[in-house]
């Protein structure tokens, strides 16, 4: 808040304004909270006014009821659970490869200079189109969608991560080869908690990634998870289940991402980047 | 090229799935489109016909369309359900595929079940009207499309001069609405929601019958090898569904059907109710394949000949 | 020379991997009608580039993109710094902002079709839509770590608020800005790339799936591969973008 402060406490200087009560209201995120409702209530009105009909937008408040049914009758759980399921292992796989890979190719030039071409190929190549063939070869089941989760998911953790090796100090290096560290014990102490942070900044951006791969995935084919839920239910002509599914992922969204930065934050408790809020 | 590396591995991967598929044979996974064409497949497993011929179904939906017949020549699947233009295409391309039963057949019936729709007033009647225009189909070189294109040019139009963009079925009623497109082929639920809102839709003309009367749509493939393979297993397979269809044909107004129907599509039952059932067919009749494949010629999907016999089970023809 | 080094191996290794690829076809490893060996493939590959015929699917998926990422990046920026520097609109949009981020994108294809159909401008909106995040809070987060000294520096010498955000705020927090920019440019290919398989006609996406559709195997790789380059070139570009506008970190 540092800036913002500054930067108000400056207009206030330059004309200064009375305080009132209703401006330290409008400070907090209180406000934030009311344009969300009103944004509802407008979906609410539109459609039960008859100002925007199409049976893909149905009331607010049906998708409130479908929400509440499905959660009562577990049916959004299990969905919600094989999605989390197929993400989180392909999240962990695509990242254990990514910090290998960044590990090896940043320490190693001819690791680097010959796996480097492949790898910049594979992740600057948007997944969705590789799905088509993909399916020719793995199918459509767990195995398609925990692989193109991995292949999503890899390169900004092995960026960030060979980023973070490749920027390392080179004193750092030099002190421990003086002090006669083993190569193994050099990674360990001294690259690995340096390339800590960018390593984990790249795995909180293939976060989100995960979650859309592991939905697209699912909406081409399968028997579960979120995506072919809200096909489904499109087919089905239920759009108020398929918005309360949405609605569900997008909270477990958000607490996946709440939880990493919780984790994060005991991890790098020691770097100042963590500390700047 | 990294991917493609992971690719040959995968190749390895598929290889062995194949493998385990042959050494359990008294299970078939089915992918099938959750539309109501496919209840037979449902019937026959709520009724335990598969069970009593010592098979365990496997179903798999897909919605998206990506999977199909890829997935069946990755071994994701034994059986799909599919339509006639894609498995000719697949067949032409060298993909070798055993049509295993019938699946869906537009038979003469009073209500129908799908068709082509535009917007009220829009003074769309016949294929001449399109030129010029956008009709949406679910996607480009498949049954649904040829058969709008084939009555484009039977209702005096010029196909090559209509637009066709492909839009999938639940988008299809907003887009009319939203003046995207001038016209429509949906099918249920879609066009049964839509064609009884006539204050905004206009029924044009069903495609199918107009064009060929009897045209089978729908049917159920293999991949050659897994039909060669698995004999004894596919001959139970089709006698269980046959009798899947026999008890749907029979039962079209049955509450029991409604249950089974909202089930696996997992609309509503109120909604299913209003859907007007059509019979499926229990034989396939080549001679019906045969148009259709001699229209895909015409345009140009295929150039070589098929030999339906060939690539047909016996069973599926008496 | 650890240039000709580095290229030399890496081109030995593209080579290897596609030497490697042909040798399993050749061997009869995989069935061919799903994996045709490169010597295949090429020809297709030479076909469609001889002709022409990729100019305009790809002037439309990269016309698609270019738009819809620059609305994102634009709209990043600004809100971002609309929020970085004022509570007002911190406290207005971020609530809202945590709501929408966490949503994958794909799943609102629906709902973008009654509001926008299913031209190129729902299109745009998606690739838009999931390339403003990473811009936006990396603008807010680059904007939160202006070195508060500056800023009172800059408040002693009595510099306006828009001279205080343009000379000072905005060059500060430029490589958080990039690093978001970077994210954004992948992730929004990603999405152009889904948003012509989903409903579309025309596009390097579509083409890809309905060459699978229609069983074209040697085309489809062959447009992957013209994807594959389009991707290598356009991160090529961004860093040498990314060079220029911030050479204090270029190494």
């Amino acid at each position: 808040m540092s800036i913002a402060s500054s930067l108000t406490a400056e207009l206030k200087v330059q004309a200064p304004v009375r305080r009132k009560p209703f401006r330290d209201l409008a400070r907090t995120r209180l406000s934030g909270a009311v344009l969300i409702v009103v944004l509802l209530l407008l979906w609410e009105v539109s459609a039960a006014r008859g100002w925007i009909v199409s049976d893909n937008w149905p009331r607010f408040s049906a998708v409130l009821a479908a929400a509440w049914r499905g959660l009562l009758s577990g049916e959004l759980a299990d969905i919600l659970g094989s999605t989390l399921y197929r993400t989180l292992v392909g999240y962990v796989a695509g990242c254990i490869f990514g910090v290998a890979f960044g590990l090896l190719l940043g320490s190693n030039r001819y690791f680097d200079w010959t796996l480097r071409p492949l790898i910049e190929i594979q992740r600057t190549l948007p997944s969705p189109a590789i799905i088509p063939p993909l399916i020719l070869f793995l199918g459509v089941d767990d195995t398609l969608k925990i692989f193109i989760i991995m292949l999503a998911v890899f390169p900004p953790v092995f960026v960030n991560t060979y980023g973070g090796v490749r920027g390392l100090d080179e004193t750092l290096l030099l002190t421990a080869r003086t002090f006669g560290l083993s190569r193994f014990d050099t990674l360990r102490k001294i690259v690995l908690p340096a390339a800590l942070p960018a390593m984990t900044a790249g795995m909180r951006i293939a976060l989100s990634l995960a979650l859309i791969m592991a939905v697209i995935g699912e909406m081409i084919s399968g028997a579960s998870g979120v995506g072919n839920y809200l096909m489904s239910m499109q087919y089905a002509m239920r759009a108020d289940s398929m918005y309360a599914a949405v609605i569900c992922l997008a909270a477990a969204g958000y607490l996946l991402n709440r939880i990493f930065l919780m984790l994060e934050r005991a991890v790098l408790h020691w770097h100042h980047s963590t500390r700047m809020e | 090229m990294f991917s493609m590396t992971v690719l040959s591995r995968a190749a390895l991967v598929a290889a062995f799935t194949a493998l385990a598929t042959a050494a359990s044979a008294q299970t078939v996974r089915v992918n099938y489109i959750p539309i109501t064409d496919v209840t037979p497949l449902f019937v026959a497993i709520d009724k335990g016909y598969f069970k009593d011929e010592g098979l365990t179904i496997v179903p798999t939906p897909s919605t998206g369309g990506a999977a199909g017949v890829p997935g069946l020549m990755a071994g994701a699947f034994d059986v799909m359900y599919g339509n006639v233009v894609s498995t000719m295409l697949a067949q032409e391309q060298g993909f070798k595929l055993e049509v295993i039963s019938a699946g869906t057949k537009q038979f003469d019936t009073p209500a129908n079940t799908n068709g082509m729709l535009a917007r009220k007033g829009a003074g769309i009647k016949t294929g001449k009207d399109l030129e010029g225009k956008t009709v949406a189909v679910n996607t480009r070189n498949g049954i649904i499309w040829l058969f709008a294109r084939a009555w484009i040019a039977k209702s005096g139009g010029d196909a090559s001069k209509v637009t066709f963009k492909e839009v999938p079925f639940p988008q299809m009623p907003d887009a009319l609405r939203g003046k995207q497109i001038d016209a429509a082929f949906m099918v249920n639920p879609f066009f049964a929601a839509s064609v009884i809102d006539t204050d905004t839709f206009e029924f044009v003309a069903a495609p199918y019958r107009e064009v060929q009367p009897n045209v089978e749509v729908g049917h159920y493939i293999s991949t050659q090898e897994y039909f060669r393979k698995n004999r004894e297993t596919m001959a139970k397979y089709i006698r269980a569904f046959r009798k899947g269809v026999q008890w749907y044909n029979a039962n079209l107004k049955d509450p029991d059907l409604v249950r089974i129907i909202s089930g696996f599509t997992k609309m509503q039952p109120e909604l299913v109710a209003k859907l007007s059932l059509q019979e499926l067919p229990e034989v396939i009749n080549l001679g019906a394949v045969a148009t259709t494949v001699k229209l895909m010629k015409e345009n140009g999907l295929i150039s070589s000949d098929i030999d339906l016999e060939a690539m047909t089970a016996p069973e599926a023809l008496k | 020379m650890p240039e000709l080094g580095r290229k030399g191996f890496g081109l030995l290794s593209v080579l290897g991997v596609l030497l490697l690829w042909e040798l399993i076809c050749r061997a009869g490893l995989v069935n061919l009608f799903l994996l045709p060996p490169p010597s295949q493939i090429a020809p297709a590959l030479w076909k469609i580039l001889a002709s022409g015929s990729f100019l305009v699917p790809l002037g439309q998926t990269l016309g698609m993109l270019l738009i819809g990422y620059t609305i994102a990046c634009v709209a990043g920026v600004v809100l971002g710094l609309l929020m970085g520097c004022s509570d007002y609109f911190y406290g207005l949009l971020e609530p809202l902002i945590e709501v929408v981020r966490p949503i994958p994108k794909p799943a609102l294809i629906p709902a973008m079709v009654v509001f926008l159909g299913i031209g190129a401008g729902m299109k745009i909106t998606m690739v838009a839509l999931a390339a403003l995040f990473p811009v936006l809070i990396n603008t807010l987060q680059g904007v939160r770590g202006v070195d508060p000294v500056l800023l009172a520096t800059a408040r002693t010498l009595g510099c306006s608020r828009f001279a205080t955000i343009r000379k000072i705020i905005l060059p500060a927090s430029l490589p958080m800005i990039l690093t978001g920019m970077r994210v954004s440019l992948s992730m929004g290919l990603v999405l152009v790339i889904l948003a012509e398989m989903l409903a579309a006609e025309s596009g390097i996406g579509f083409l890809i799936l309905d060459l699978q559709r229609s069983f074209q195997v040697r085309p489809m790789y062959a447009w992957i591969a013209i994807l594959a380059a389009v991707g290598l070139v356009l991160n090529t570009l961004f860093e040498m973008v990314e060079d220029r506008a911030v050479p204090w970190r270029a190494k």
